[in-house]
Protein backbone atom coordinates (compact mmCIF):
# COMPACT_ATOMS: atom_id res chain seq x y z
CA UNK A 1 0.00 0.00 0.00
CA UNK A 2 1.31 3.07 -0.79
CA UNK A 3 1.65 6.27 1.70
CA UNK A 4 1.37 8.86 -0.70
CA UNK A 5 -0.13 12.01 1.51
CA UNK A 6 -2.98 11.77 -1.18
CA UNK A 7 -3.63 8.69 -0.26
CA UNK A 8 -3.61 8.62 3.57
CA UNK A 9 -5.48 11.86 3.39
CA UNK A 10 -9.06 10.44 2.46
CA UNK A 11 -8.17 7.16 4.70
CA UNK A 12 -7.95 9.64 7.90
CA UNK A 13 -11.68 10.93 7.21
CA UNK A 14 -13.01 7.84 6.59
CA UNK A 15 -12.17 7.02 9.84
CA UNK A 16 -12.78 9.61 12.29
CA UNK A 17 -13.06 6.61 15.22
CA UNK A 18 -9.33 5.60 14.18
CA UNK A 19 -8.21 9.07 13.99
CA UNK A 20 -9.33 10.05 17.60
CA UNK A 21 -7.53 6.66 18.91
CA UNK A 22 -4.04 7.37 16.64
CA UNK A 23 -4.23 11.11 17.91
CA UNK A 24 -4.31 9.84 21.81
CA UNK A 25 -1.67 7.46 20.93
CA UNK A 26 0.73 9.86 19.29
CA UNK A 27 -0.03 12.26 22.40
CA UNK A 28 0.85 9.33 24.92
CA UNK A 29 3.65 8.31 22.86
CA UNK A 30 5.52 11.98 22.59
CA UNK A 31 4.53 12.44 26.28
CA UNK A 32 6.27 9.80 27.47
CA UNK A 33 9.22 10.12 25.67
CA UNK A 34 9.62 14.18 25.89
CA UNK A 35 9.14 13.78 29.36
CA UNK A 36 11.82 10.63 29.39
CA UNK A 37 14.18 12.32 27.43
CA UNK A 38 13.89 16.17 29.97
CA UNK A 39 14.41 13.95 32.77
CA UNK A 40 17.70 11.91 31.41
CA UNK A 41 18.93 15.44 29.96
CA UNK A 42 18.85 16.71 33.50
CA UNK A 43 20.57 13.75 34.90
CA UNK A 44 23.26 13.07 32.21
CA UNK A 45 24.70 16.26 31.54
CA UNK A 46 26.12 16.59 35.03
CA UNK A 47 27.41 12.80 34.89
CA UNK A 48 28.92 13.46 31.70
CA UNK A 49 30.82 16.77 32.41
CA UNK A 50 32.05 15.09 35.67
CA UNK A 51 32.79 12.15 34.66
CA UNK A 52 34.62 14.29 31.58
CA UNK A 53 36.41 16.65 33.68
CA UNK A 54 36.96 14.78 37.23
CA UNK A 55 38.92 12.90 38.66
CA UNK A 56 37.68 10.23 41.78
CA UNK A 57 38.02 6.56 42.37
CA UNK A 58 35.95 4.19 40.06
CA UNK A 59 35.84 6.58 36.99
CA UNK A 60 36.75 3.96 34.69
CA UNK A 61 33.66 1.64 35.88
CA UNK A 62 30.90 3.95 35.56
CA UNK A 63 32.16 4.91 31.91
CA UNK A 64 32.12 1.65 31.27
CA UNK A 65 28.79 1.16 32.81
CA UNK A 66 27.49 4.18 31.04
CA UNK A 67 29.07 2.41 27.68
CA UNK A 68 27.33 -0.96 27.94
CA UNK A 69 23.94 0.66 29.00
CA UNK A 70 24.22 1.87 25.73
CA UNK A 71 23.54 -1.15 24.17
CA UNK A 72 21.23 -2.60 27.12
CA UNK A 73 18.35 -4.65 25.35
CA UNK A 74 15.13 -3.23 26.38
CA UNK A 75 12.38 -6.08 27.48
CA UNK A 76 15.80 -6.57 30.07
CA UNK A 77 14.87 -2.74 31.42
CA UNK A 78 11.29 -2.99 31.01
CA UNK A 79 11.39 -6.42 33.22
CA UNK A 80 13.53 -4.36 35.86
CA UNK A 81 11.58 -1.42 36.40
CA UNK A 82 8.04 -3.86 36.60
CA UNK A 83 9.65 -5.35 39.19
CA UNK A 84 10.95 -2.32 40.74
CA UNK A 85 7.03 -0.50 40.89
CA UNK A 86 5.31 -3.93 41.32
CA UNK A 87 3.71 -4.45 44.91
CA UNK A 88 6.75 -6.49 45.43
CA UNK A 89 9.42 -3.79 44.29
CA UNK A 90 11.02 -1.11 46.02
CA UNK A 91 8.67 1.84 44.48
CA UNK A 92 5.41 -0.86 44.82
CA UNK A 93 3.87 1.64 47.30
CA UNK A 94 3.64 4.52 44.48
CA UNK A 95 1.43 2.42 42.53
CA UNK A 96 2.99 2.86 38.96
CA UNK A 97 2.27 -0.53 37.30
CA UNK A 98 0.98 -0.06 33.41
CA UNK A 99 1.02 3.79 33.61
CA UNK A 100 2.20 6.20 31.74
CA UNK A 101 4.98 7.16 34.34
CA UNK A 102 6.62 4.09 34.58
CA UNK A 103 6.90 3.75 31.23
CA UNK A 104 8.55 7.50 31.40
CA UNK A 105 11.02 5.28 34.31
CA UNK A 106 11.91 2.39 31.49
CA UNK A 107 12.52 5.15 29.02
CA UNK A 108 14.29 7.18 31.58
CA UNK A 109 16.98 4.32 32.26
CA UNK A 110 17.05 3.70 27.93
CA UNK A 111 17.81 6.70 27.11
CA UNK A 112 20.28 8.25 30.03
CA UNK A 113 23.17 5.95 29.03
CA UNK A 114 22.66 7.14 25.19
CA UNK A 115 22.57 10.90 26.59
CA UNK A 116 25.70 10.53 28.90
CA UNK A 117 27.63 8.90 26.24
CA UNK A 118 27.30 11.17 23.50
CA UNK A 119 27.69 13.98 25.63
CA UNK A 120 30.28 13.26 27.44
CA UNK A 121 32.20 12.63 24.14
CA UNK A 122 31.35 15.92 22.94
CA UNK A 123 31.81 17.70 26.25
CA UNK A 124 35.51 15.89 26.52
CA UNK A 125 36.26 17.36 23.30
CA UNK A 126 36.22 20.89 24.23
CA UNK A 127 39.61 22.08 24.57
CA UNK A 128 40.86 22.80 27.98
CA UNK A 129 42.28 26.17 26.75
CA UNK A 130 38.74 27.38 26.50
CA UNK A 131 38.00 26.11 29.81
CA UNK A 132 41.37 28.18 31.34
CA UNK A 133 40.01 30.73 29.60
CA UNK A 134 36.70 30.89 31.17
CA UNK A 135 37.99 30.30 34.77
CA UNK A 136 40.95 32.97 34.22
CA UNK A 137 38.44 35.84 32.99
CA UNK A 138 36.81 35.30 36.88
CA UNK A 139 34.27 32.46 36.08
CA UNK A 140 33.17 29.72 38.98
CA UNK A 141 33.56 26.50 38.56
CA UNK A 142 29.32 26.65 37.23
CA UNK A 143 30.75 29.21 34.77
CA UNK A 144 33.22 27.39 33.63
CA UNK A 145 30.70 23.98 32.98
CA UNK A 146 28.34 26.67 31.50
CA UNK A 147 30.62 27.49 28.91
CA UNK A 148 31.58 23.93 28.23
CA UNK A 149 27.99 23.06 27.68
CA UNK A 150 27.67 25.86 24.98
CA UNK A 151 30.77 24.81 23.18
CA UNK A 152 29.23 21.36 23.41
CA UNK A 153 26.03 22.16 22.06
CA UNK A 154 25.52 20.94 18.99
CA UNK A 155 27.07 17.47 20.05
CA UNK A 156 24.72 17.80 23.12
CA UNK A 157 22.05 18.21 20.74
CA UNK A 158 22.72 15.46 18.76
CA UNK A 159 23.11 13.18 22.38
CA UNK A 160 19.47 14.34 23.18
CA UNK A 161 18.21 13.68 19.53
CA UNK A 162 19.64 10.50 19.61
CA UNK A 163 18.23 9.64 23.08
CA UNK A 164 15.09 10.79 21.68
CA UNK A 165 15.03 8.54 18.79
CA UNK A 166 15.63 5.25 21.48
CA UNK A 167 13.01 6.20 23.15
CA UNK A 168 9.68 6.71 20.69
CA UNK A 169 11.06 3.49 18.88
CA UNK A 170 11.61 1.59 21.79
CA UNK A 171 8.71 -1.22 22.01
CA UNK A 172 9.78 -4.22 24.75
CA UNK A 173 9.83 -1.83 27.55
CA UNK A 174 6.79 0.24 27.54
CA UNK A 175 5.07 -2.93 26.15
CA UNK A 176 5.73 -4.84 29.65
CA UNK A 177 5.56 -1.66 32.48
CA UNK A 178 2.92 0.02 30.56
CA UNK A 179 0.78 -3.28 29.47
CA UNK A 180 -0.22 -1.67 26.04
CA UNK A 181 -3.72 0.02 27.79
CA UNK A 182 -7.04 1.63 25.74
CA UNK A 183 -10.28 2.93 27.31
CA UNK A 184 -13.47 1.76 26.47
CA UNK A 185 -13.84 4.33 24.07
CA UNK A 186 -10.74 3.81 22.14
CA UNK A 187 -8.63 6.72 23.50
CA UNK A 188 -4.83 5.32 24.65
CA UNK A 189 -3.63 4.92 28.34
CA UNK A 190 0.06 3.43 28.19
CA UNK A 191 -0.63 2.43 24.23
CA UNK A 192 2.51 4.23 22.37
CA UNK A 193 2.95 3.96 18.43
CA UNK A 194 5.30 1.09 18.81
CA UNK A 195 2.96 -1.06 21.00
CA UNK A 196 -0.48 0.16 18.95
CA UNK A 197 1.84 -1.04 15.86
CA UNK A 198 2.01 -4.47 17.35
CA UNK A 199 -0.91 -5.19 18.70
CA UNK A 200 -2.78 -3.84 15.34
CA UNK A 201 -0.87 -5.62 12.82
CA UNK A 202 -1.10 -9.02 15.38
CA UNK A 203 -4.97 -7.98 14.98
CA UNK A 204 -4.58 -7.76 11.22
CA UNK A 205 -5.76 -3.82 11.46
CA UNK A 206 -3.31 -2.97 8.59
CA UNK A 207 -4.62 0.40 7.55
CA UNK A 208 -4.62 1.62 11.75
CA UNK A 209 -1.16 -0.30 11.55
CA UNK A 210 0.51 1.28 8.52
CA UNK A 211 -0.73 5.05 9.43
CA UNK A 212 0.83 4.68 12.98
CA UNK A 213 3.85 3.27 11.46
CA UNK A 214 4.01 6.00 8.70
CA UNK A 215 3.56 8.68 11.89
CA UNK A 216 6.28 7.00 13.62
CA UNK A 217 8.67 6.43 10.85
CA UNK A 218 8.29 10.52 10.28
CA UNK A 219 8.96 11.72 13.68
CA UNK A 220 12.58 9.08 13.51
CA UNK A 221 13.12 10.71 10.20
CA UNK A 222 12.67 14.42 11.45
CA UNK A 223 14.86 13.45 14.47
CA UNK A 224 17.43 11.94 12.74
CA UNK A 225 17.44 14.95 9.63
CA UNK A 226 17.92 17.43 12.70
CA UNK A 227 21.00 15.09 13.92
CA UNK A 228 22.80 14.99 10.73
CA UNK A 229 22.15 18.45 10.06
CA UNK A 230 24.01 19.33 13.87
CA UNK A 231 26.56 16.72 13.12
CA UNK A 232 27.37 19.25 9.83
CA UNK A 233 28.33 21.93 12.53
CA UNK A 234 24.41 22.95 13.31
CA UNK A 235 22.35 25.90 12.08
CA UNK A 236 23.53 29.02 12.76
CA UNK A 237 25.57 30.05 15.33
CA UNK A 238 24.51 32.15 18.29
CA UNK A 239 25.34 35.82 17.96
CA UNK B 1 48.28 46.37 45.71
CA UNK B 2 50.86 44.32 44.80
CA UNK B 3 50.62 40.53 43.96
CA UNK B 4 53.60 38.08 44.79
CA UNK B 5 55.15 34.86 45.25
CA UNK B 6 57.40 34.23 47.89
CA UNK B 7 59.63 31.65 48.35
CA UNK B 8 57.45 29.02 46.06
CA UNK B 9 58.40 25.53 45.64
CA UNK B 10 56.67 23.93 43.18
CA UNK B 11 56.50 20.68 40.69
CA UNK B 12 54.73 18.28 39.12
CA UNK B 13 55.15 14.43 40.30
CA UNK B 14 58.97 14.08 41.44
CA UNK B 15 59.58 16.99 38.10
CA UNK B 16 60.78 20.13 40.63
CA UNK B 17 59.62 23.58 38.51
CA UNK B 18 60.57 26.29 41.38
CA UNK B 19 62.87 25.93 44.44
CA UNK B 20 61.81 28.70 46.03
CA UNK B 21 60.65 31.53 43.76
CA UNK B 22 59.90 35.09 44.67
CA UNK B 23 58.50 37.96 42.71
CA UNK B 24 56.30 40.58 42.59
CA UNK B 25 53.92 42.29 39.56
CA UNK B 26 53.36 45.96 40.79
CA UNK B 27 50.07 48.17 39.58
CA UNK B 28 51.23 50.46 36.81
CA UNK B 29 54.53 48.41 35.83
CA UNK B 30 55.15 46.07 33.11
CA UNK B 31 57.24 42.66 34.66
CA UNK B 32 58.73 40.73 31.98
CA UNK B 33 59.10 36.88 32.83
CA UNK B 34 61.99 36.08 30.30
CA UNK B 35 63.82 32.08 30.18
CA UNK B 36 64.22 28.92 27.49
CA UNK B 37 61.60 27.28 26.75
CA UNK B 38 60.27 24.40 29.29
CA UNK B 39 61.43 26.44 32.66
CA UNK B 40 58.35 26.92 33.90
CA UNK B 41 57.02 31.04 32.70
CA UNK B 42 53.36 29.49 32.24
CA UNK B 43 53.53 27.27 35.66
CA UNK B 44 54.40 30.79 37.34
CA UNK B 45 52.05 32.72 35.51
CA UNK B 46 49.53 30.13 36.60
CA UNK B 47 50.93 30.50 39.81
CA UNK B 48 49.82 34.25 39.61
CA UNK B 49 46.95 34.21 38.18
CA UNK B 50 45.84 31.81 41.34
CA UNK B 51 44.56 28.59 39.11
CA UNK B 52 47.10 26.48 41.31
CA UNK B 53 48.13 26.19 44.82
CA UNK B 54 52.15 26.33 45.14
CA UNK B 55 53.57 22.77 46.52
CA UNK B 56 55.05 25.29 49.12
CA UNK B 57 55.44 28.95 49.81
CA UNK B 58 52.90 31.76 49.43
CA UNK B 59 51.03 33.53 46.81
CA UNK B 60 49.67 37.53 48.34
CA UNK B 61 47.48 39.74 46.52
CA UNK B 62 48.12 42.71 48.56
CA UNK B 63 49.10 41.65 51.12
CA UNK B 64 46.47 38.41 51.43
CA UNK B 65 47.68 35.37 51.15
CA UNK B 66 45.47 33.77 48.72
CA UNK B 67 45.33 30.30 49.10
CA UNK B 68 44.56 30.36 53.14
CA UNK B 69 41.34 31.67 52.48
CA UNK B 70 37.85 29.96 51.76
CA UNK B 71 37.32 29.71 48.06
CA UNK B 72 34.84 32.11 47.79
CA UNK B 73 36.83 34.74 48.94
CA UNK B 74 39.56 33.89 46.56
CA UNK B 75 37.56 34.43 43.57
CA UNK B 76 37.01 38.55 44.54
CA UNK B 77 40.90 38.40 44.05
CA UNK B 78 40.67 36.13 40.93
CA UNK B 79 38.84 38.62 39.09
CA UNK B 80 40.58 41.16 39.96
CA UNK B 81 43.19 39.61 37.53
CA UNK B 82 43.26 38.93 33.86
CA UNK B 83 44.90 36.35 31.72
CA UNK B 84 45.97 36.34 27.97
CA UNK B 85 46.77 32.48 26.94
CA UNK B 86 49.68 31.81 23.96
CA UNK B 87 46.54 30.61 22.20
CA UNK B 88 43.53 33.01 21.86
CA UNK B 89 41.21 30.09 23.24
CA UNK B 90 38.19 32.11 21.73
CA UNK B 91 34.32 31.11 22.88
CA UNK B 92 32.47 30.01 19.91
CA UNK B 93 30.33 33.08 19.51
CA UNK B 94 30.96 36.89 18.48
CA UNK B 95 33.68 39.43 19.12
CA UNK B 96 31.56 41.05 21.65
CA UNK B 97 29.97 38.08 23.20
CA UNK B 98 33.73 36.92 24.02
CA UNK B 99 34.71 40.82 25.21
CA UNK B 100 32.18 40.72 27.80
CA UNK B 101 32.54 37.29 29.27
CA UNK B 102 34.25 38.89 32.10
CA UNK B 103 31.79 41.40 32.54
CA UNK B 104 28.56 38.80 32.31
CA UNK B 105 30.67 36.25 34.56
CA UNK B 106 30.48 39.29 37.15
CA UNK B 107 26.79 40.22 37.19
CA UNK B 108 23.99 39.15 39.22
CA UNK B 109 21.98 36.15 37.98
CA UNK B 110 19.25 37.82 37.24
CA UNK B 111 21.08 40.58 35.26
CA UNK B 112 22.91 37.93 33.64
CA UNK B 113 19.36 36.10 32.83
CA UNK B 114 17.91 39.28 31.29
CA UNK B 115 21.24 39.46 29.53
CA UNK B 116 21.43 36.12 27.86
CA UNK B 117 17.39 36.42 26.94
CA UNK B 118 17.92 40.00 25.53
CA UNK B 119 20.91 38.45 23.31
CA UNK B 120 18.75 35.64 22.26
CA UNK B 121 15.81 38.12 20.67
CA UNK B 122 18.77 40.21 19.43
CA UNK B 123 18.25 43.27 21.47
CA UNK B 124 21.43 43.88 22.99
CA UNK B 125 23.97 46.88 22.10
CA UNK B 126 26.92 45.30 24.66
CA UNK B 127 28.32 46.61 27.29
CA UNK B 128 30.27 49.79 27.09
CA UNK B 129 33.17 48.94 28.76
CA UNK B 130 34.01 45.74 26.11
CA UNK B 131 33.11 47.67 23.13
CA UNK B 132 36.26 49.98 24.87
CA UNK B 133 38.25 47.57 25.20
CA UNK B 134 37.79 46.12 21.46
CA UNK B 135 38.34 49.78 20.67
CA UNK B 136 41.85 49.65 22.47
CA UNK B 137 42.98 46.97 20.39
CA UNK B 138 41.17 48.10 17.25
CA UNK B 139 38.69 45.65 16.54
CA UNK B 140 35.04 47.92 17.57
CA UNK B 141 34.19 47.26 13.97
CA UNK B 142 34.26 43.41 13.95
CA UNK B 143 32.64 43.10 17.29
CA UNK B 144 29.54 41.34 15.46
CA UNK B 145 31.30 38.62 13.64
CA UNK B 146 31.79 35.33 15.00
CA UNK B 147 34.60 35.00 16.95
CA UNK B 148 35.80 31.58 14.53
CA UNK B 149 35.79 34.10 11.15
CA UNK B 150 38.65 36.35 13.03
CA UNK B 151 42.86 35.23 12.01
CA UNK B 152 45.01 34.29 14.28
CA UNK B 153 46.46 37.52 15.22
CA UNK B 154 42.91 39.44 15.62
CA UNK B 155 41.77 36.38 17.64
CA UNK B 156 44.78 37.24 19.79
CA UNK B 157 43.78 40.93 20.05
CA UNK B 158 39.94 40.03 21.04
CA UNK B 159 41.30 37.33 24.04
CA UNK B 160 43.55 40.47 24.72
CA UNK B 161 40.03 43.04 25.14
CA UNK B 162 38.61 40.03 27.13
CA UNK B 163 40.53 40.44 29.50
CA UNK B 164 40.54 44.24 29.53
CA UNK B 165 37.23 44.64 29.47
CA UNK B 166 36.33 43.96 33.06
CA UNK B 167 39.65 46.70 34.35
CA UNK B 168 41.74 44.08 36.07
CA UNK B 169 44.18 45.24 38.61
CA UNK B 170 46.84 43.17 37.17
CA UNK B 171 46.95 41.55 33.60
CA UNK B 172 49.02 38.28 32.82
CA UNK B 173 49.96 37.58 29.30
CA UNK B 174 51.68 33.73 28.64
CA UNK B 175 53.96 34.65 25.25
CA UNK B 176 50.95 36.43 23.95
CA UNK B 177 53.13 37.69 20.92
CA UNK B 178 54.77 34.23 19.88
CA UNK B 179 52.65 33.28 17.01
CA UNK B 180 51.77 36.74 15.49
CA UNK B 181 52.84 38.73 12.59
CA UNK B 182 54.78 42.22 13.49
CA UNK B 183 51.94 44.34 13.13
CA UNK B 184 49.60 42.25 15.18
CA UNK B 185 52.56 42.52 18.08
CA UNK B 186 52.75 46.26 17.83
CA UNK B 187 49.27 46.29 18.39
CA UNK B 188 49.26 44.30 21.32
CA UNK B 189 52.23 45.89 22.52
CA UNK B 190 50.51 49.43 22.68
CA UNK B 191 48.16 47.96 24.25
CA UNK B 192 50.44 46.54 27.00
CA UNK B 193 51.50 49.88 27.68
CA UNK B 194 47.92 51.40 27.74
CA UNK B 195 47.02 49.41 30.30
CA UNK B 196 50.22 50.18 31.98
CA UNK B 197 49.25 53.51 32.06
CA UNK B 198 46.12 53.22 33.40
CA UNK B 199 47.38 51.84 36.16
CA UNK B 200 47.78 48.09 35.45
CA UNK B 201 50.41 45.83 36.77
CA UNK B 202 51.20 44.03 33.92
CA UNK B 203 53.22 40.38 34.21
CA UNK B 204 54.28 38.79 30.46
CA UNK B 205 56.21 35.93 29.92
CA UNK B 206 58.05 35.91 26.45
CA UNK B 207 60.81 34.44 24.57
CA UNK B 208 61.40 37.47 22.59
CA UNK B 209 64.15 40.02 24.28
CA UNK B 210 63.21 42.69 22.50
CA UNK B 211 60.41 42.60 23.47
CA UNK B 212 60.82 42.81 26.84
CA UNK B 213 63.49 45.79 26.47
CA UNK B 214 60.58 47.74 24.23
CA UNK B 215 57.47 47.33 27.34
CA UNK B 216 59.21 46.15 30.24
CA UNK B 217 60.09 48.05 33.40
CA UNK B 218 61.57 45.04 34.73
CA UNK B 219 63.19 41.92 33.70
CA UNK B 220 62.72 38.52 35.49
CA UNK B 221 65.31 35.78 34.00
CA UNK B 222 63.71 32.80 35.16
CA UNK B 223 66.62 29.66 34.99
CA UNK B 224 67.57 26.35 36.98
CA UNK B 225 64.07 26.25 38.85
CA UNK B 226 64.05 30.15 40.55
CA UNK B 227 64.42 33.96 39.38
CA UNK B 228 67.88 34.43 39.10
CA UNK B 229 68.41 37.72 38.19
CA UNK B 230 65.71 40.67 38.21
CA UNK B 231 66.53 44.47 37.45
CA UNK B 232 65.93 47.21 35.14
CA UNK B 233 65.89 45.79 31.58
CA UNK B 234 69.07 48.16 31.17
CA UNK B 235 70.88 46.11 33.88
CA UNK B 236 69.64 42.70 32.32
CA UNK B 237 70.28 43.12 29.06
CA UNK B 238 73.55 44.88 29.11
CA UNK B 239 75.31 44.51 32.17
CA UNK B 240 73.61 41.34 34.09
CA UNK B 241 74.61 40.47 37.89
CA UNK B 242 74.32 36.70 37.14
CA UNK B 243 76.62 35.19 34.51
CA UNK B 244 74.39 32.63 33.81
CA UNK B 245 71.85 35.79 32.59
CA UNK B 246 74.97 36.94 30.18
CA UNK B 247 74.85 33.38 28.97
CA UNK B 248 71.74 33.22 28.30
CA UNK B 249 70.72 36.29 26.68
CA UNK B 250 73.80 35.64 24.21
CA UNK B 251 72.78 32.06 23.79
CA UNK B 252 75.65 30.45 24.72
CA UNK B 253 73.36 28.96 27.04
CA UNK B 254 71.49 25.40 25.51
CA UNK B 255 68.54 24.03 27.15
Amino acid sequence: MSLEPATVAPLLAEFPFEWNYIRSIVRVSLYVSITAVALSTAFSLPVALLVGFREFPGKTLLASIINTGMGFPSVVVGLVVLFTVSNEGPLGSWDLVFTPEAMILSQFVLAAPVITGVSLAAVSSVEQNVRDAAYAMGGTRFDVALVTIKEARYGIATAVLAGFGRAISEVGSVLIVGGNIANADGTSVTRTLTTAIQLEARQGRFRTAMILGAILVALVLLVNALVVRLGNGGGGRYG
Amino acid sequence: MTLDTIDVHHGYGTETVFDGVSLSVRRGEVLAIIGPSGVGKSTLLRLLALFDAPDQGTVRYGGEPVWQIPEWQRLEYRRRIGMVFQEASLFDASVRRNAEYGLRVRQSWPDRIRHELATLVGRTNGTGDAIDALDTVGLREKADQDASSLSGGEAQRVAFARALAYEPDVLLLDEPTSDLDPRNTAVIEDAVLEAKNRGIGVGIATHDMHQAERIADRVAVLLENDVIEIGSPETVFENPADERTRKFIDGELVY
